[in-house]
């Protein structure tokens, strides 16, 4: 093995692993320095039952109307998605656990995976290039992070056998790339999934306290929640 | 009361540096995360009842309504855009132009319903973006002029409609009249003011203004059951411009003028007439508006209906709404609050036809008039256009009744009535159950 792909498969990983975490830890305290509402109603639903549902949502494509429409995009983000996370669990094996890919069932698999993600990130850029809706929203950053994880997903595919003695370019190419992704997914859209924990809290939290989610779990008022009557202390009367 | 707390619109204010100070100083961790989380995916475009209408008019998409305000604290605000604003399309207000172009979009494009967030993947909260951006607008001024009146009229009499008190006392002596003489029953009232009932009953100045039976069908419900109840002198307007206009504090003065009736009555629940908007500002939204805690329940009449049916308390006859009745969720009701199966319950023991709608429950479509868009004139014709969507989906009921428990509902569903020429009526679910009510013979209760 070069020097070159030693340091970048070590310790150039683990540097650009800290900034991103740094950043990340920055952008947390940044979040959490916007207020949010104290909840003041009865409640008729839970909203621990809500944020566990919303929380699901990712994995319930019946539940929403947009992915029951369309299987066929909701079949095409879990693909992709695995191949995220093949992608990412590949740069820990590669350089810490080698002997996994190794065994060739292994490698094959990760490579089937991956590159199934390869697949459907050409469908996606496709989709964005060509839906009128699509190429209105679209930024420079929604064409290059998609552009980019596609380029990753080729070089996994590539890096994934871990054939040093074939050739070291592939695993260069990968471990740049996610080095490169390290420091610029922090400022990109693919930081959703720091947000999703968020957005799905604070919306399940108040669905569920309500009890518009979980649906059809809630009993019909007059049940007892929305029959409560006990009043807060101080409460005169 | 509470003159002077509307904005008017200032041309020669510095309108865009004080929109940019209302946006930076209000936001909340939920609008923060709403603002941040959206992917560009594109999935809650076909959620929207305007874009179904106009699919060739991206315009017309949830994301790019929300777009323009994300834009802004993309570059004011958020990281990447401040820096490189071109990379992730950030943008600004430069004049008031801006600023309006912003009123069109999130007052003249949105019923806020709320439908493209129940299919966002990430959990955006779009209405709850074009709710706080409106909020923004109104804060300067920049609002369509029905906002502005309606609004007006809410802080200056504590009523949407500017109903007096003269008017209110002497439309509900003339129902407790009517009532009195359908039941032939002096002794019915419709007490107001009264201490220590169990319910205080707030209503919609519609039924002041327009429309009253609604009044006179629940005291005679209420009177069968022998319910304890009172309307407030002050404090009975159940409805909220503020949950349209965005602006909290006409939502908080409002709100608590309804709690504190409560509170001033000792009354042990606070009942809201049939109303989407009034549901949601009233029982969810006003509490933490008005920084006020809940006390007592708070209800619709429909579960009070509910409980009346339960307990036995009135009886009813089916037969006698026999003809078909289709039933439209009202989108604050369903999917802003918790009333889905309870209004499903009640119908289908006082009529004999009921038949869903498809999409239906939290899927329902708007009823296109929400979001306050019955008060703004000027968007009325692509309210109209893109009602195609709901007129479809009632058309294909081929029921003749529609029902709906909300006021503003029966406006915006009579449009589209009109408008599609459907053969159908529109009716709540009080008038059914008051058409289905079996009076107790003369000397039982009542
Ligand atoms: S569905 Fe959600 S994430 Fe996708 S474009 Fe719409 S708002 Fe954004
Ligand atoms: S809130 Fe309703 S009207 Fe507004 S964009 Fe979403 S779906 Fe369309
Ligand atoms: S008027 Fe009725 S259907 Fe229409 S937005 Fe309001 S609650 Fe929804």
């Amino acid at each position: 093995m070069s020097d070159m792909l030693r340091l970048i498969e070590n310790e150039v990983q683990l540097a650009a692993l800290a900034f991103l975490g740094l950043v990340y830890i920055v952008r947390l305290i940044w979040i959490f320095r916007f207020a949010s509402r104290k909840e003041r109603t009865f409640a008729a639903g839970s909203q621990g039952a809500g944020i566990r549902r919303s929380l699901a949502n990712i994995a319930m494509p019946w539940a929403m109307e947009s992915t029951r429409k369309d299987p066929w995009l909701y079949a095409q983000f879990v693909v992709f998605h695995l191949g995220v996370a093949a992608a990412i669990a590949a740069t820990f094996i590669i350089p810490y656990a080698p002997h996994v890919f190794e065994i060739r069932a292994v490698v094959l698999l990760f490579q089937a995976v991956i590159g199934a993600a390869f697949l459907a990130g050409v469908l996606r850029l496709v989709r964005r290039l060509v839906n009128p809706v699509l190429r209105l929203i679209s930024s420079a950053d929604d064409y290059v992070s998609l552009v980019l994880m596609i380029l990753f997903f080729a070089a996994g595919f590539l890096a994934v056998p871990n054939d040093i003695d074939r050739a070291e370019w592939p695993l260069i190419a990968f471990f740049g790339l996610t080095a490169f992704f390290l420091v610029y997914v922090p400022f990109s859209k693919i930081s959703h999934y720091l947000y999703y924990p968020f957005t799905r809290f604070y919306l399940g939290r108040t669905l569920g306290h309500r009890g518009a989610i979980p649906q059809g779990t809630r009993p019909m008022s007059p049940g007892k929640d929305n029959e409560r009557t006990s009043r807060p202390k101080g409460d005169p009367r | 009361m509470a003159g002077g707390r509307l904005q008017t619109y200032d041309p020669a204010g510095d309108n865009v540096r004080r929109f940019l100070e209302l946006l930076a100083g209000r936001l909340t961790r939920p609008l923060t995360v709403s603002l941040t989380a959206c992917v560009h995916c594109g999935l809650c475009a076909e959620s929207c009842h305007y874009f179904l209408a106009r699919p060739d008019d991206p315009t017309m998409t949830p994301v790019w309504k929300a777009d323009q305000i994300r834009k802004v604290f993309k570059r004011h605000i958020d990281w990447t855009g401040r820096i490189l604003p071109w990379w992730v399309k950030a943008g600004s207000v430069h004049d008031d132009e801006d600023l309006n172009r912003l009123k069109n979009i999130v007052f003249g494009s949105c019923s806020a319903c709320r439908r493209c967030t129940y299919n966002c993947p990430m959990g955006v909260d779009t209405g709850l973006l074009v709710r706080f951006t409106r909020g923004l607008l109104t804060e300067l001024g920049v609002v369509p002029e029905g906002v502005f009146n309606v609004s007006r009229d809410q802080w200056e009499t504590g009523n949407q409609m500017a109903v007096s008190e003269q008017d209110y006392l002497e439309t509900l002596e003339w129902m407790r009249d009517e009532v009195r003489a359908e039941l032939g029953d002096d002794k019915v009232d419709i007490p107001i003011d009264r201490p220590d009932c169990d319910i205080l009953y707030t209503i919609n100045p519609r039924e002041i203004k327009f429309d009253p039976r609604p009044i006179a069908q629940a005291a005679k419900i209420f009177h069968v059951a022998g319910e304890s109840w009172t309307l407030p002198r002050w404090g009975w307007d159940q409805t909220n411009f503020g949950l349209f206009s965005g602006d909290d504090r006409l939502g908080a003065w409002v709100a608590r003028n309804v709690y504190e009736a409560a509170e001033r009555l000792r009354a042990k629940r606070i009942v809201i007439s049939e109303c989407g908007h009034g549901y949601r500002s009233t029982r969810w939204e006003g509490y933490t508006w008005a920084g006020f805690d809940q006390r007592v329940p708070t209800e619709s009449v429909v579960v009070t209906l509910k409980r009346h049916l339960d307990q036995g308390r009135i009886s009813v006859d089916p037969s006698r709404n026999a003809e078909g009745v289709t039933f439209h969720d009202s989108c604050n009701i369903a999917r802003s609050g918790d009333l889905v199966e309870e209004p499903r319950d009640v119908l289908r023991r006082v009529c004999s036809d009921f038949r869903e709608m498809t999409p239906n429950r939290r899927e329902n479509y708007c009823c296109t008039g929400g979001g306050g868009l019955l008060s703004m004139a000027e968007y009325r014709p692509l309210r109209l256009e893109v009602a195609k969507i709901k007129a479809e989906q009632l058309r294909a009921t081929g029921a003749k009744y529609v029902c709906t428990m909300c006021h503003n509902c029966i406006d915006g569903l009579n449009d589209v009535i009109k408008h599609y020429k459907l053969p159908m009526k529109v009716v709540q679910v009080l008038e059914l159950v008051s058409k289905a009510l079996v009076l107790p013979e003369k000397g039982g209760r009542g």
